[in-house]
């Protein structure tokens, strides 16, 4: 049993310093998620807050089928949405991403878009401290439901399967989503390194 | 395979999701088409630059509330 699982089995019989633990352990990982989900602090206070709420309320009910953290993911991510619903916070429209719309298209003459590789570019400015600010700008630009399977996949690191289960969504539905908002932060990207979406 | 077919399976390219017979498939038309090459090279970039954002760091004092909180519903709920 490792150290988080008798966690959990202590939180479930009621022990509070357990609970404790597992949320001090957790609550950055949260926060950090739902500051990215909504870029302010009294909103991402409040989903942090019920996020460990329904944790408290439900971590008897917790099979292990999945592991603690996408659980939690599953916890924080509806809280996302419940605030959504409320209508407190929506700063990114509903929206389609279309591929046709995102990918690269030929010149006047039908000739195949020149594409370079700006990845050692990116990487310099991810090191300079240039890009971040360009990226999280870019992550804020995408519809919410792209959004938060590209944070859940991509910035916080789970897999497609963990992603589906935080979201609900099957997994050829994530790595559709996934795709479509990598391509257009990519596309941000080539904008700002090369100065044409179109590249 | 068309660059358009490719566009569409790449993220599940540089995710390493596909059937070895599909890589075989990119892997032939990325040989002759040097703007996917870059496509598929900037799409995996991008991917691991998201990886590499940082955290964003709890407030001390939004760490403070949420401990409030969660005693008030302990104690309420014993």
């Amino acid at each position: 049993m490792t150290d988080e699982q008798a966690l959990i089995a202590a939180s479930k019989s009621g022990d509070s310093a357990a609970l404790d633990a597992l949320v001090r352990t957790h609550q950055d990982r949260v926060y950090s998620f739902a500051m990215r989900m909504c870029r302010n602090v009294e909103d991402a206070k409040d989903i942090l807050q019920d996020t460990f709420l329904g944790v408290i309320r439900s971590i008897r009910e917790f099979r292990e089928e999945s592991t603690f953290s996408t659980w939690l993911y599953r916890i924080a991510a509806n809280a996302c949405l419940k605030k959504r619903r409320r209508g407190v916070h929506d700063p990114t429209p509903e929206q389609e991403l279309s591929l046709d719309d995102l990918m690269p298209r030929p010149d006047a003459e039908g000739r195949k878009p020149e594409i370079p590789d700006w990845s050692g570019d990116a990487e310099r400015a991810l090191l300079h401290g240039e890009l971040s600010a360009r990226m999280e700008s870019a992550i804020d630009k995408l519809p919410r439901d792209y959004k938060i399977v590209l944070v859940l996949r991509d910035v916080e690191g789970l897999s497609a399967e963990e992603t589906a289960q935080a979201v609900g969504l099957s997994v050829p539905a994530v790595k559709s989503r996934l795709h479509r908002a990598r391509v257009f932060v990519r596309r941000e990207l080539a904008d700002y390194l090369t100065g044409s979406q179109n590249s | 395979m068309t660059c358009r077919e490719l566009f569409e399976r790449l993220s599940e390219y540089v995710d390493g999701e596909l059937s070895q017979e599909i890589c075989q498939e990119i892997r032939k038309h990325l040989d002759g088409c040097d703007p996917c090459v870059n496509f598929a090279k900037t799409l995996k970039t991008t991917a691991n630059l998201c990886r590499r954002l940082p955290a964003q760091p709890i407030p001390p004092a939004v760490a403070a509330d949420l401990r409030v909180v969660l005693a008030r519903h302990l104690s309420r709920s014993k």
